[in-house]
């Protein structure tokens, strides 16, 4: 809050100052305390990146844990204070940004995990479906019972492909793997988070992956020496003896491409309704890794060389080669390889995509079904 | 199945001791005839003050002594506007809970994301570890606070209940008038009541943070205390009972994750508030009988000379 302030001040003592020397000024708008762990923890590291990379050019703001019905007047008081782009992170914020866009039509909007555009709002995820195919492919390897375990936030499209992916990269190393799914009905629950994974350690579970806001599954885990794999950023620290792998973003990396093109001009207020960033592997906007530049953990490297699968297509490969081969194609591109090319079945048995069929962004971001191998309750499940 | 029923009493042993602490001390609070609804920012600055000082001296239990104090003082706090300047004691309590939270905040600000370098660890009860079955999954590896938390509701139900220092209390809870007339210095025990009940509500943030899940995470206590809150309630104001009552909530919490494809878990996470309505529907149906019912004088400041 205090950097706030001062920048708030700043702004503030230089309202009639020329525009064109300025440098651009770009907000972000955070939906929880930027030191959380978590989301906003991730846009936070972002925007530092941001600030060292542009140097003068951009000057950035942010104001922290702005509940979503506030968003708008957040949004006017930014304006006001001179801000010529401003980037809400949390996918609650589309409403307030969409309604406040049409009034300050000169200002750039950004839309973090958002799904609707406007000339003068864009849209950008940073997604980590690759990165948990690759985690459910090491949770295979390791897992000695072949019961996966998932701690999930909420039972939304965005979460749902990411236990699919998860699933989908369990069952290429191990067909009979399982992934136990619990839900939180919560991105903040590290109560919750605890007691599932306490239950579903309990009933076998050996591998647990999650997604929610704070390390409390990482922690819980270890208790139990059972491995499991950061979430957003590195949370390696939290247990340095059973953090395998994990799911990486890299949310600078979308920032710096937009802002580098909003300065020279590429992208203005009247041109973004088709900009809409899903960014994976291939645009370095996600990684796999325990920890940046660390893909699998030390400890974890030789287990995983040492488990050998029979592969339909790669023959006997170990557990590592398997990944490292899915990663690197992954990182290629999506029409190299990706794990939701058809044919895909749903755990009813029913086909999703047809052989072949390579689905859209927006397939990905609408999808509703279970893979099989999930094991739990699912809302909203096709039948 | 059958480890599975045991499975669920360690677990909701494990979640309930934070909020047998906090409602135990609440249960003495209201009791005396106070109100306190900060339980939620009293634990969570014993969440913060424990992490810290537990991280800087590596002595969880230096830690436990830290949370502790800071629940006191953040309690005392409210004794001063609620008994003391007799200010509506539900505002002064919403506004403890508020600050708590922010100023833990503030404070965690320098701690977030570290984990704790010495936790509390859990530990095995010699002799009840080893009986077969249920030794090992339900006294195998709890934390002593845990089994601390059970002793302490039994030494409050006899003080409460068996001696004149809990006479005193529940006198000036029931009638403050009649206390004071008796001599009794009815101001400075309610003030001592609420600062214990926040020496309570700290131990159980300490619980969370050095033991429960050894970190630091703005928030992380996450709405325990107003569960502490209808526990205080829904165990009528009985140490005992709120051992029995923590244990059901703590049940239905576990169980919304290890039945969740049975039961949708909005359910069983939802019982603990359905049950505190029932208990207080059935203490407000069997008012003026004794022993159910609410102190006489709760929630009201108490003045000489008026009623």
């Amino acid at each position: 809050m205090r950097r706030l302030f001062i920048a708030l001040l700043f702004l503030a003592s230089l309202p009639f100052a020329s525009a064109q020397d300025d440098p651009l000024k770009v907000a972000f708008i955070y939906v929880s305390p930027a030191g959380d762990y978590g989301f906003s923890y991730a846009h936070e590291l972002a925007r530092q990146k941001v600030d060292a990379h542009f140097g003068d050019a951009i000057e950035t703001v942010f104001v922290e844990a702005v509940p979503e019905p506030d968003v708008e007047p957040t949004i006017d008081q930014l304006v006001a204070d001179g801000a010529d782009v401003i980037l809400g992170t949390s996918f609650g914020y589309g409403d307030g940004i969409l309604a406040a866009a049409p009034r300050y039509p000169d200002v750039i909007f950004g839309w973090g995990t958002g799904y609707q555009r406007a000339p003068n709002v864009f849209t950008y995820m940073a997604d980590l479906y690759q990165p948990y195919y690759l985690n459910g492919m090491i949770a295979a390897g390791l897992s000695e019972t072949g019961q996966l375990g998932y701690v999930a936030a909420f039972p939304i499209s965005e979460v749902k492909r990411h236990i699919n992916a998860f699933t989908l990269g369990a069952r290429e190393v191990n067909p009979d793997a399982t992934v136990d799914v619990r839900w939180l009905f919560n991105w903040f629950d590290p109560a919750g988070t605890k007691e599932a994974t306490e239950a579903m350690i309990a009933e076998g579970v050996d591998v647990i992956a999650f997604t929610e806001d704070t390390p409390t599954a990482i922690q819980t885990a270890a208790e139990y020496d059972v491995p499991s794999f950061s979430h957003y950023a590195s949370m390696v620290e939290f247990s340095p003896e059973t953090v395998a792998s994990g799911h990486l973003v890299n949310w600078e990396v979308i920032y710096i491409d937009f802002l580098q093109k909003v300065l020279d001009g590429t992208y203005t207020s009247d041109n973004l309704s088709d900009v809409d960033y899903f960014w994976l592997l291939e645009d370095d906007a996600v990684e796999l890794g325990s920890e940046p530049g660390v893909k699998i953990a030390d400890a974890f490297v030789e287990p995983l060389q040492n488990t050998m699968v029979d592969h339909p297509e790669l023959g006997s490969i170990s557990v590592y080669d398997l990944v490292m081969d899915r990663h690197d194609k992954m990182v290629a591109g999506r029409d190299v390889y990706d794990p939701f090319l058809g044919p895909v079945v749903d755990r009813n048995g029913n086909e999703v995509y047809e052989a072949g069929y390579l689905p859209t962004i927006g397939d990905l971001t609408s999808l509703e079904w279970a893979a099989p191998g999930v094991v739990g309750a699912w809302d909203n499940e096709p039948q | 199945m059958d480890d599975q029923v045991w499975i669920t009493l360690a677990r909701a042993l494990a979640f309930s001791t934070p909020l047998l602490w906090a409602a135990l001390g609440e249960i003495i609070v209201e009791r005396s005839g106070v109100v306190n609804l900060g339980v939620e920012g009293m634990m969570i600055l014993g969440a913060i003050a424990g992490f810290a000082v537990a991280q800087t001296t590596g002595d969880p239990w230096v830690g436990l002594l830290a949370a502790m104090a800071a629940g006191g003082a953040a309690a005392l706090l409210h004794a001063v506007f609620a008994v003391l300047l007799r200010s509506d004691p539900y505002v002064s309590g919403l506004a403890l809970t508020i600050f708590g939270l922010g100023l833990s905040g503030l404070i965690g600000r320098a701690w977030v994301g570290r984990p704790l370098q010495n936790a509390m660890e859990p530990i095995s009860l010699p002799g009840l570890a080893s009986l077969p079955v249920v030794g090992e999954i339900v006294f195998g590896r709890q934390h002593i606070l845990t089994w601390g938390g059970l002793l302490a509701a039994l030494i409050l139900w006899v003080l409460l209940h068996h001696t004149r220092l809990g006479l005193i209390v529940r006198t000036v809870g029931e009638n403050p008038a009649a206390a004071d007339a008796a001599g009794l210095p009815v101001l400075r025990i309610r003030i001592l009541t609420v600062v214990f009940g926040g020496v309570m509500a700290g131990v159980a943030g300490g619980f969370l943070s050095l033991a429960y899940r050894p970190s630091w995470g703005q928030g992380m206590t996450n709405g325990l205390g107003w569960i502490a809150l209808a526990l205080a309630i829904f165990a009528l104001w009985d140490p005992l009972r709120a051992v029995f009552a923590a244990l059901l909530f703590g049940a239905f919490f576990t169980l919304a994750y290890s039945l969740q494809s049975q039961f949708p878990p909005q359910l069983l996470t939802m019982m603990p508030y359905l049950f505190t309505i029932l208990a207080l529907t059935f203490t407000a149906v069997r008012k003026g009988r004794g022993a159910f019912g609410a102190p006489e004088a709760l929630g009201r400041p108490y003045a000489r000379g008026e009623r």
